[in-house]
């Protein structure tokens, strides 16, 4: 991993953990491995608007042509509602394939992830931390 | 190599004391106007008082093909405030949030004195915050520890704190005519609250807890004798907020949280989202960090 990018994720880390500390339940490294990343091509099946984090589940097809649904945790909903965005916004049009960087859980849990972008298919995104550099 | 990492090193802590300024409200400037009062001749705390809902540090950007960045964005647009934040007792176990916060926050430590006899319990209670700490189950906070309300309504007779928390949506009525503490009530998670006037500032003292809840995190444990008093100022459009929790049974001294300055806004309330923790049982390190609210 190039040393920038260390730093980077060092810089950004250190602020979501720490804004987590004031705000969620629990810390999020807590749950999931920060130092890891991936991301996951898929289209949103469904979307459960609820506190203390909102849950997107995404169905990916695997390899084998076989379906998978990762459920993604994200932001609690005041946070999303302060930053002006709604369960329609997050679920984006019905089929629309998204791309979505995902922290995976730290247990090993399979198809478990933090939200950390997510990317629509114009383009659009919304960074809601975790890891990674957002820009 | 290690001119590399010490770079990193202060360039995160530089950032985080940059965007900790930016977002910082306690200290907030007053603004100059005066106060408005009811027709009673009491200060008008009527409003939506945004104190950040303990998320005062978002700070969203939103682009104009309509990305938004919430958390995570370039480093001047998030930060990290301690807003009524405590330190972990002597000894406890820091999660990882909890030592950010602690070594980042510039204000003093500011965790209630525990009689040496509750230390202890408080730092088991502390360990084991993922198992102990009701909140962390979507039960309610209680009092001091859900902060103050976000919205106000008041009349000659009573005030009415209403709370759109992570864990529900709250209200508390506080009568201000001169009733007393209710009897043969159950003890609550939010007590039996009663108010006055002395001058300009509104206090409440509130009584009857149960024990489920804590003072703050990190093990703050009270008992069921446990009183609040809080003290609410306005000045201009802001208005103070100080809150004190009295348990002489096993604090040292009273314990007062930091204050915290609520600002009018004209977001409205809205009801808070269905709670559910599915989350706990992934925390395989316990780490855990505060939550101060």
């Amino acid at each position: 991993m190039p040393k920038r990018f260390d730093c980077l994720l060092a810089v950004l880390t250190t602020l979501l953990v720490a804004a987590s500390a004031v705000f969620a339940h629990h810390s999020v490294a807590g749950q999931f491995d920060t130092s890891k990343s991936l991301t996951l091509k898929g289209s949103i099946a469904k979307l459960q608007w609820m506190n203390p984090h909102i849950y997107v589940y995404l169905d990916v097809k695997e390899a084998d042509g076989t379906v998978a649904t990762w459920v993604l945790e994200t932001l609690p909903t005041a946070m999303m509602r302060k930053a002006g965005l709604s369960r329609e916004s997050v679920m984006g049009m019905p089929g629309e394939l998204v791309t979505v960087l995902v922290v995976p859980a730290k247990d090993g849990t399979k198809h478990l992830g933090w939200i950390s972008k997510i990317t629509y298919a114009d383009g659009h995104y919304y960074a809601l931390g975790g890891a990674g550099p957002v820009q | 190599m290690k001119n590399r990492f010490l770079h990193c090193i202060v360039v995160t802590v530089a950032v985080f004391f940059a965007a900790y300024a930016m977002a910082s409200d306690v200290n907030a400037q007053a603004p100059p106007k005066p106060a408005p009062h009811l027709a009673d001749g009491r200060p008008d705390l009527n409003g939506t008082w945004d104190h950040g809902g303990g998320i005062s540090f978002v700070r969203p950007q939103t682009l104009p093909d309509g990305s938004v960045c919430v958390l995570g964005c370039p480093p001047a647009a998030t930060a990290a405030p301690q807003r009524g934040g405590n330190n972990p007792p002597p000894g406890a176990r820091e999660g990882r949030g909890g030592a950010a916060a602690a070594t980042a926050a510039p204000a003093a430590p500011n965790f209630p004195k525990y009689k040496p006899e509750f230390l202890a319990k408080v730092k088991d209670l502390s360990d084991r915050q993922v198992q102990t700490d009701t909140v962390l189950q979507c039960q309610p906070p209680g009092v001091p520890r859900i902060g103050p309300p976000q919205k106000i309504l008041q009349n000659a007779r009573e005030v009415a704190f209403l709370y759109d928390d992570v864990n529900g949506s709250f209200f508390r009525i506080i009568p201000t005519d001169g009733r007393s503490h209710r009897k043969g009530l159950p003890p609550s998670y939010l007590g039996d609250a009663i108010g006055h006037w002395e001058g300009d500032t509104l206090v409440i003292e509130t009584v009857n807890f149960n024990e489920e809840t804590w003072l703050i995190d990190n093990g703050a444990f009270h008992t069921k004798d446990l009183k609040v008093v809080e003290r609410l100022r306005r000045v201009g459009d802001t208005i103070e907020y100080q809150a004190t929790a009295h348990d002489p049974a096993v604090l040292v001294e009273p314990w007062a949280m930091r204050p915290q300055a609520l600002r009018l806004t004209d977001h409205e309330l809205e009801e808070s989202a269905h709670c559910e923790d599915r989350d706990l049982e992934h925390i395989i390190d316990g780490s855990h960090h505060d939550n101060p609210r």
